[in-house]
């Protein structure tokens, strides 16, 4: 696919990256430092005064924090679709891409894990979630689905980090030799005295195999348990059994835009044409295209139903998603991950890397719309219409919410500049054209 | 692999020939209303959209296996017209549906029959026009395996709504349509697993690639099996954890009594506990008998789970039900086989 | 002693290696060092898979067995319905048996590795051996004389 070229080479093109920032680094550092702690101060201001500052109430009591989370959990999947999938069916394109992928993973899943503590509103307590013998002499409640998310979010976590790190210890005995001072330390340290023996290399095949055979399931499991927080109850619009599928799909669909969100620009600024290229784009865009036609499967789908069957809160539900308080919302969110990407079926707009970049801001925004929607409308109407209300988001809301952004990008940045943004020895693999991939 | 052209023109008789025998036989005395046809119509459609919906999946991301069977899961193109005609003389048995009662604007006889019919052809012209690119390796059969995979998706979640779903009208489940899909490929996987382990007896040579085929498709198999499970769990979790009268029923009618009970936990066996923990260790992978025997498996939960969902329009007339699987089962397998001369 | 053989790319290496085990030197006295997999090796020296899959396999069967053990036990040691679910419920509880095999399975993978490529090297975390950069370096054992 590539031509061969020189491993030296490379390495020198993909450390560029970690070379002493410019202006424009530390600005851009800057900014996304000074949004994150402008939405901690919010947290802040919401710690000490309570939960009231935030606008959820009766009868919408799931907010936008619950939103964020599900966004950022999903952005979190495409990593691991990237890494382990990819590599379990042997496509070759997933080398452009695992690396930042996978740190894109593990960021997004501590912003996303960070909002059902805020969520709390007595934040100081969310060791109550974890199960250890205590003094209060009860156990958590493990039917429910809250606590189901306290076990999946962790594991998923500490899997990708574990996923995340393996994937670098060649790496990291490559940068160790270019290092100099406290770095060099640092990156020995980090490379565990990395020899590539023969036998390293076997057990870490091994294990790399085993690591994705395991993270995939894992994938799905994850985003298929945040959908059962909102199937397990009985609220028309909720309760659905396509909900899990449908989630995990619209999770890649988020997380595969915010890949093309994020490596659109690293790919220029750090001019690394020659090793991502807009093959692997059109690779990429197609997995876009295809979750895309998944989710837009369930659009369709869920509502259906509902007016096969003859449960009138289930019609009223889905009238109301589409023409109630929100239905702005409901139609952006259509347009944007159903109607646009279908674009994508044509080749030279997949190859096209500034059009698949403004396709991923849109369906950035559709996803996070949709998880709005879908929570905010189903709670605003239940089964009696005295428990009706609308909710809209307080200052303080968004302003965590940017805050989770900027926590978000902040740790992409030092990413940037500390890790290799591409996976050297897989690249070198690739390259030599012999790489055992089919 | 060249197929010989003067047998063609005898298949065409031969599907005819069958279609008036099933006719005779469901019109006939002790036709038991319909579900004989009804079951062999939900067994095979799946089976037959599903080999070609695998070969389909497999021109679109370059699989390499699937270049030795692609003569073989594609012969059964046909028998999408064949479906067609049977499908209509469901017309004469619609009373099989609850909804006949009480018919509304989407289940009602005249619309019913329309829809599924011009489906079920627009999926025959579908995989038509993607067989014929395919096999002559035109550039356009990419394109066209697209148009195949949209027209089974729509058909099998028609299949799923429509032909099995609303026997529990008003009963419904959203994952129906995109359980019966994966289904079906997981069946059409099934019967390529079986081609292929016949085929890897015959032929010795390129025995390493071979191999190699072999493992990928003994590997699908197995995800696919989680994939199973993971769909079967999330349907029947939320159903349990949500605990509606009007929903549950479903599953109460199924796992209460005998043999449903029984038959109920042979389909997860069937589809997910035999393939998966048979294709656990690495070996067994490469065996072509286990490969034969895991996908004969599968395909026999596939029948026994299309029983479970016709609970309600059940007994089965048993001899009217053999001859025609029977009829079906030797068309399959004359066309399948005759790709192969 | 060992005789080192250095080797500047990937076809040297692998044809050095096929010639090296056609002439009859035993595959458990060639040492490598290599900077990226290279899958012709294993072919080469016909081994047999690691034993990282038993680690794997030992973490996710306990895995499996804590997650019902814990879910069970907690249930159990203070009896409370919740939800009119019965108390031991099996789909519920299955979740959670399921995170933890994925859970532990992937650990004690990563247990297994570095117990079996004896990782961390502490002693020569900061000076290693040999730094082989881009090289290929095969290892012979030779006959103790």
């Amino acid at each position: 696919m590539n031509p061969s070229i020189p491993p030296e080479q490379i390495e020198q093109d993909v450390l560029a990256a970690m070379k002493k920032p410019g202006l424009l680094y530390w600005l851009a550092l800057l900014f996304c430092g000074t949004v994150f702690i402008a939405g901690m101060v919010c947290w802040g201001y919401q710690l000490k005064t309570g939960l009231g500052v935030a606008g959820i109430s009766h009868p919408v009591a799931w907010g936008i924090y619950i939103t964020n989370f599900v966004f950022w959990v999903g952005i979190a999947h495409s990593g691991t679709l990237i890494s382990a999938v990819l590599f379990l069916l042997r496509a070759r394109f997933r080398t452009s891409f695992n690396r930042a992928a996978e740190a894109m993973t593990v960021f997004a899943l501590m912003v996303a894990g960070l909002f059902p503590l805020i969520h709390l509103g007595r934040t100081w307590v969310f060791y109550y979630l974890i199960p250890y013998p205590n003094q209060r002499q009860i156990w958590v409640n493990f039917r429910s689905p809250l606590i189901w998310d306290v076990f999946a979010i962790s594991t998923y976590l500490t899997v990708s980090l574990v996923f995340f790190y393996v994937g670098m210890i060649p790496d990291f005995a490559v940068v160790r030799r270019y290092a100099k001072g406290i770095r060099k330390k640092i990156y020995q340290v980090l490379s565990l005295g990395w020899e590539g023996r023969l036998g390293e290399w076997r057990n870490y095949n091994q294990l790399y195999l085993f690591l994705a055979a395991f993270a995939t399931p894992l994938v799905a499991s994850v985003h298929s348990i945040v959908s059962w927080d909102f199937a397990m109850s009985i609220l028309p619009g909720w309760h659905t059994t396509i909900f899990a599928p449908y989630f995990v799909a619209g999770a890649i669909l988020s997380g595969t835009a915010m890949v093309i969100t994020l490596v659109v620009p690293l790919r220029k600024t750090l001019s690394l044409q020659r090793y991502i290229t807009d093959d692997h784009f059109e690779a990429i865009a197609k997995i876009l295209l295809f979750t895309s036609l998944i989710v837009s499967y369930a659009y369709i789908v869920e509502p259906a139903l509902a007016a096969y069957g003859k449960n009138p809160f289930e019609i009223e539900e889905f009238r109301y998603r589409a023409f109630g308080d929100y239905g702005t919302l409901f139609w952006i969110m259509i347009f944007c991950n159903s109607i646009l990407p279908l674009a994508l079926f044509v080749k030279r707009l997949r190859r096209n890397i500034h059009f698949l970049f403004v396709l991923s801001l849109f369906v950035n925004i559709g996803m996070w719309l949709e998880r709005f929607v879908i929570i905010v409308t189903s709670l605003a109407r239940d089964y009696n219409p005295y428990a009706w209300g609308t909710y809209h988001p307080s200052i303080i809301e968004i302003g965590i919410t940017l805050g989770g952004f900027g926590l978000f990008f902040s740790a992409y940045l030092v990413f940037l500049k500390t890790l290799p943004v591409l996976s050297i020895t897989e690249i070198k693999e690739r390259s030599d054209g012999t790489g055992n991939h089919s | 692999m060249t197929r010989t052209p003067s047998k063609i023109p005898l298949f065409y008789p031969m599907m005819l020939v069958t279609a008036g025998i099933i006719a005779f036989l469901e019109t006939g005395p002790g036709h038991g209303g319909g579900s004989s046809l009804l079951m062999t119509l939900v067994f095979w459609i799946t089976v037959v959209e599903g080999c070609i919906a695998v070969a389909a999946i497999c021109d679109l991301v370059h699989a390499k296996w699937i270049v030795t069977l692609k003569e073989e899961l594609l012969s059964p193109v046909p028998l999408l017209l064949f479906l067609t005609v049977l499908f209509l003389l469901l017309g004469f048995k619609i009373d099989l549906y609850p909804w006949m009662q009480d018919e509304g604007r989407w289940l009602n006889k005249p619309f019913f029959l329309i829809r599924n019919a011009v489906v079920l052809l627009v999926t025959y012209g579908a995989a038509l026009r993607y067989a014929a690119l395919s096999r002559e390796e035109d550039d356009r059969k990419v394109s066209a395996a697209v148009l195949y995979l949209f027209a089974f998706v729509l058909s099998q979640s028609l299949v799923a709504f429509d032909w099995v779903m609303s026997l529990d009208y008003p009963w419904y489940s959203t994952l129906f349509g995109a359980y019966f899909f994966v289904e079906a490929i997981f069946s059409g996987l099934a019967v390529a697993g079986i081609l292929f382990a016949l085929r890897y007896r015959r032929e010795v040579e390129k025995a390493g690639e071979k191999k190699e085929y072999l493992r990928d498709l003994a590997t699908l198999l197995f995800g696919f099996s989680i994939l199973w499970g993971g769909l079967f769990f999330t349907q029947y979790l939320v159903i349990w954890y949500g605990n509606l009268p009007e929903e549950v029923v479903y599953l109460v009618e199924r796992i209460t009594d005998s043999p449903w009970r029984e038959l109920s936990f042979l389909v997860i066996l069937c589809f997910f506990a035999a393939p998966f923990f048979l294709f656990l260790p690495r070996r067994t992978k490469t065996l072509p008998g286990m490969v034969t025997l895991v996908s004969l498996i599968i395909l026999g939960g596939l029948f026994v789970e299309r029983l479970l969902f016709l609970k309600p329009a059940l007994p089965l007339p048993t001899m009217i039900f053999l001859l025609e699987s029977l009829g079906f089962f030797l068309l399959f397998s004359l066309q399948v086989g005759r790709s192969r001369a | 002693m060992a005789r080192e053989i250095i080797l500047e790319n990937r076809e040297a290496f692998v044809r050095k290696l096929r010639e090296l085990v056609d002439g009859g030197v035993p595959a458990e006295k060639i040492h490598a060092q290599f900077p990226y997999p290279v899958h012709e090796v294993e072919e080469i020296l016909g081994r047999r898979p690691g034993p990282v899959r038993y680690f794997t396999l030992i973490g996710a069967v306990t895995g499996f067995v804590a997650g019902f053990g814990l879910t069970i036990y907690t249930v159990l040691s203070w009896p409370m319905i919740t939800g009119g679910k019965p108390l031991v419920s099996i789909p519920p509880f299955l979740l959670i048996a399921y995170i933890l095999t994925i859970l532990f399975g992937s650990l004690a993978s990563f247990a297994g590795f570095f117990f079996l490529s004896i990782l961390p090297k502490i002693g020569r975390l900061f000076t290693p051996l040999t730094e082989q950069a881009n090289r290929f370096i095969i290892t012979v054992e030779e006959e103790k004389r």
